[in-house]
C-alpha cells in the first residue's frame, strides 16, 4: 500500500470520528450527568447523596410544573398546526411561479434569522393593549378594538404562538416548497392530462407525494416547541403571574434562580423525556419505512 | 531552516520568562495586594460606583480587577458556582442576605474577625446586617450599600392634580389617594408587573400593616402569623395596588412607567430608593416627585433592608490575601459611604457617616436619618422580594404566589393566604 493510499483511508476516519466522539461525549456524559443530579440531594453544588425519586414527585407537585407542561402541550399543539398550516400555505403560494419569488421568499423566511429575544421583544409591544396594536386602533377611532391576550392569563400563551408561528413558518415554508419542487413532472403531467384541477393535483397527487417531508417538518417543529425558552422569556416573562410559563423556563428557574440543581434536572430530566416522545416515534417511523422500502425492492 | 526554529524557540522561551519574572519576584519580595472582584454592577451608577472603588483601592497601592456579570444576582451567583467548582474562587464576590450563610457552606471563607474588631465597624452597623454578614459567629462578609424598600413615590404632577401636599401616612390614607387619583383619570399605581415588582408591593403593604407580623411571618416563617389577619390584610392591601395598576402591566418593568409618570399619567410608585437614582439619570430633578416612606399604620418608624455585601473567598496566595484586607479595610472606613452611596444614590452601611457633603442628597440624608432609627429601635426588617429575608427557594416560591395573585383577580385574599402558606411548608 502507497502512502497516499494508506491516507486516504485514513484521513477520512479522522476527520469524521473524533468530532463524533466529542459530541457524544458531551451529549451523553453531561446528559447522564444531569439524570445522575436529578437523583440526590444537590441544592446550590453538585453533591452525590442519593435522594430517590424524591426530586421527581416535588417537580411534578408543583404548581411550576404543572402549568408549564399543560402550557407546552397548548403551545406545542397549536405551534405545529398553525406554522405547518402558514407555511404550506405561502409555499403554496409561492409555487405559482410568481414574479420576485426570491424576494418573497427572502421575506418569509426572514424572521428565522431574528433572534428569538427580539422576536419576543417586539411582540411584546406590539401586543401590549396600552402601547401596542390596541392603541393604535384606540387612536384611530375604533374604541371598542380588544386585543388584550398578553395580559389575559388564559390567553397569554396563545401570544406565544402567535410570535412563534410568525417566527417559524418561514422555515416549514421553506422545507415544503423544497417538497413541492421536487414532485416528478410526469406526475403533474400526467395529473394535467387526466383533467385534474390544481386544487385536486395539489391534495391528491403532490401533497400525498410529500408526506415525508411534512413528517420532517412536523418533527422539528415539536422539537423546537419543546425547546422554547427565550421568546417566553422575553416576551411574557412567564407571566401574568405564571400563566405562560413552559417547561424550559422552570427547568432554568429551578436550577439557576433558586439555586435547587436537583430539581431542576429531575425537571431537565423529565424535558428530555419529552423529546424522546417525539424522536423515538420518528426513528421508528423512518424504520419501518426503510423496512417497506426494502420489502418492495 | 533547524536555525530557524531554534530562534523561534528561544524568542518564545525568553517572551515566556519575561511575562513570568515580575510575578515570580513578587511572590519573594514584597507582595502587591491583589483582588479579584465579581458582581452584577457592570453599567450605570453601580458601575460607576464600582470604578470608583476600583480606583481608591489602586490608589492605596492594590491591583484591582473587577469581573461584572450583568443580570440579576443569581446570574452573578452562575458565575461564582462555577468559579467554585473549579477550585478557583474570586478574591471578593458580592452576596446578600442568607445566602451569605448559605455560600459559606460550600467553599471556605476568610475570617474577617480580627480586622472587624481593630476598626471597631460592629458598633456602627445595624444588628441585621452583622448578624447576616457573620453566618456561624464570625464575619466573612462585609455590607457596602444599603436601600430602603418601602418607599414611596408620587408624581408631582399627579399630586397637584388632585391638589395634594403631603404623603399618605396609613393605608386607609393612601387608598383615599388613589381613589381620587382614579377619579382624576391618573392610573394610581406606577409599579411594573414581574415577579420581584409584585413580591415587593405585597411586601410593603405588610410592613406598613404591621411590622412584627412582617417579622414572624417572613423571617420567622411563622405558620401563626402566616395564617394570621395581618397577612390577610396584605393580601387585600395588594388586591387593591393590581386592580390600581396599568391594565398592561404584566411583563412590564417599573422603568417602562416613568415618563408617564412625570407626566401625571401614573401617580404613585412602591419601590426601593434606587428608583431616585433611576429618575436622576432620566434627568428628573428633587422636584418633579414627592418621596418618603410609605405608609405604616401604626404611625411609628418602619425600614424594610435591602442592602449588598462582599464576601471574602479563602485564597492561597499571599498576594489575594494582602488584597483583601485592604479591600476591607477601604469598605469598613467611613470614606466608603461618599465614595460609593454619592454614585449609586443607596444608604451607607455606617451608621456615623457624614452626609452633609453637597453629593448626598436630602433623600439620602432622610433615609440614612430612618435607617439609624429603626436600627436603634428594633424597627428594621430585611426584604423578601430582594433575597434579604430568606434563601432563594423559599423566596421564589412565596413569590410565584404572590404574583399568581396580583395577576389574577378569581384568587381571594383568603384562598392567597393559604396557598402562601402551603408553598412555605413545600419547602420549609
Amino acid at each position: 500500500m502507497t502512502g497516499r493510499e494508506l491516507r486516504d483511508r485514513i484521513l477520512p476516519h479522522l476527520v469524521i470520528w473524533p468530532p463524533i466522539l466529542i459530541s457524544c461525549a458531551y451529549v451523553l456524559v453531561f446528559s447522564a450527568w444531569t439524570v445522575w443530579v436529578s437523583f440526590t440531594r444537590s441544592t446550590l453544588m453538585p453533591e452525590y447523596s442519593w435522594a430517590g425519586w424524591r426530586n421527581y414527585t416535588t417537580m411534578l407537585a408543583t404548581r411550576n410544573w404543572q402549568i408549564a407542561y399543560s402550557n407546552l402541550f397548548i403551545y406545542g399543539i397549536c405551534f405545529v398546526v398553525f406554522t405547518m398550516a402558514m407555511g404550506l400555505l405561502l409555499a403554496v403560494l409561492i409555487d405559482q411561479r410568481i414574479r420576485g419569488e426570491n424576494v418573497y421568499r427572502t421575506i418569509f423566511l426572514y424572521p428565522l434569522a431574528v433572534s428569538f429575544v427580539v422576536t419576543g421583544t417586539v411582540w411584546g409591544w406590539l401586543l401590549n393593549p396600552t402601547i401596542g396594536i390596541q392603541k393604535l386602533m384606540h387612536d384611530w377611532g375604533w374604541t371598542s378594538f380588544r386585543f388584550e391576550w398578553l395580559i389575559d392569563r388564559d390567553k397569554a400563551i396563545y401570544t406565544i404562538v402567535i410570535a412563534g408561528v410568525w417566527q417559524a413558518s418561514g422555515f416549514a415554508m421553506a422545507l415544503l416548497l423544497a417538497g413541492l419542487r421536487s414532485v416528478d413532472a410526469d406526475l403533474l403531467k400526467a395529473a394535467q392530462i387526466d383533467g385534474a384541477g390544481p386544487l385536486r393535483t395539489y391534495f391528491r397527487v403532490i401533497f400525498p407525494t410529500i408526506g415525508p417531508i411534512f413528517v420532517a417538518v412536523l418533527v422539528m417543529l415539536l422539537q423546537f416547541a419543546i425547546k422554547t425558552y427565550d421568546l417566553v422569556v422575553a416576551l411574557t416573562a412567564g407571566g401574568p403571574g405564571l400563566a405562560s410559563t413552559l417547561p424550559t423556563v422552570v427547568v432554568y428557574d429551578f436550577m439557576f434562580q433558586r439555586g435547587e440543581l436537583a430539581k431542576g434536572s429531575a425537571a431537565a430530566v423529565m424535558l428530555l423525556g419529552s423529546l424522546a416522545f417525539v424522536l423515538v416515534p420518528y426513528g421508528l417511523y423512518r424504520y419501518w419505512k426503510r423496512r417497506q422500502g426494502g420489502a418492495h425492492a | 531552516m533547524k536555525s530557524i526554529r531554534v530562534g523561534r524557540r528561544a524568542v518564545l522561551g525568553s517572551a515566556v520568562a519575561s511575562l513570568t519574572l515580575p510575578r515570580e519576584l513578587r511572590a519573594q519580595g514584597t507582595v502587591k495586594p491583589r483582588v479579584t472582584v465579581i458582581s452584577q454592577w457592570s453599567s450605570g451608577s453601580s458601575g460607576a460606583a464600582m470604578a470608583a472603588l476600583g480606583k481608591t483601592f489602586e490608589a492605596q497601592g492594590g491591583v484591582w480587577e473587577h469581573n461584572p456579570v450583568p443580570g440579576f444576582t443569581t446570574d452573578m451567583m452562575n458565575k461564582l458556582r462555577a468559579q467554585i467548582i473549579a477550585g478557583d474562587p474570586p478574591a471578593v464576590s458580592q452576596l446578600k442576605g442568607p445566602e451569605i450563610a448559605a455560600w459559606s457552606k460550600i467553599a471556605p471563607v476568610v475570617d474577617l474577625d480580627a480586622q472587624v474588631k481593630a476598626a471597631g465597624y460592629e458598633a456602627v452597623v445595624p444588628v441585621e446586617l452583622a448578624k447576616l454578614s457573620k453566618p456561624a459567629g464570625h464575619w466573612v462578609a462585609l455590607p457596602i450599600q444599603a436601600y430602603r424598600i418601602n418607599t414611596l413615590f408620587v408624581s408631582k404632577k399627579a399630586a397637584d392634580a388632585i391638589s395634594m401636599t403631603k404623603l399618605p401616612t396609613t393605608w386607609a390614607e393612601f387608598n383615599a389617594v388613589a381613589e381620587k387619583m382614579k377619579a382624576a383619570g391618573i392610573t394610581p399605581i406606577a409599579n411594573g408587573g414581574i415577579k420581584w415588582d409584585d413580591g415587593m408591593k405585597w411586601e410593603i403593604a405588610l410592613c406598613g400593616i404591621s411590622l412584627e407580623a412582617y417579622r414572624k411571618a417572613l423571617m420567622e416563617l411563622d405558620a401563626k402569623a402566616l395564617n394570621g389577619p395581618e397577612v390577610l390584610a396584605a393580601f387585600k392591601q395588594f388586591r387593591k395596588f393590581g386592580e390600581w395598576s396599568d391594565p398592561g402591566v404584566a411583563a412590564q418593568d417599573y422603568t417602562t412607567f416613568v415618563s408617564r409618570f412625570m407626566k401625571g399619567e401614573m401617580g404613585m410608585l412602591l419601590m426601593g430608593d434606587w428608583a431616585a437614582g433611576i429618575y436622576k439619570r432620566g434627568g428628573f430633578q428633587l422636584s418633579d416627585y414627592m418621596v418618603g416612606p410609605a405608609p405604616a399604620d401604626d404611625g411609628k418608624i418602619a425600614f424594610d433592608l435591602n442592602s449588598d455585601e462582599f464576601m471574602f473567598w479563602q485564597k492561597p496566595q499571599k498576594e489575594f490575601q494582602e488584597g483583601q484586607k485592604l479591600l476591607a479595610s477601604i469598605v469598613m472606613s467611613k470614606e466608603l459611604g461618599p465614595l460609593f452611596c454619592q454614585i449609586t444614590g443607596s444608604i451607607p452601611i455606617r451608621t456615623d457617616t457624614d452626609l452633609s457633603a453637597p453629593g448626598f442628597n436630602d433623600q439620602q440624608r432622610k433615609a440614612s436619618h430612618a435607617m439609624a432609627e429603626a436600627a436603634k429601635s428594633g424597627r428594621m426588617v430585611l426584604s423578601l422580594a430582594h433575597n434579604m429575608a430568606q434563601t432563594n427557594q423559599i423566596t421564589a416560591a412565596m413569590i410565584d404566589v404572590l404574583t399568581e395573585f396580583v395577576h389574577d383577580n378569581r384568587i381571594s385574599a383568603e384562598e392567597g393566604q393559604k396557598r402562601l402558606a402551603n408553598a412555605v411548608d413545600n419547602v420549609r
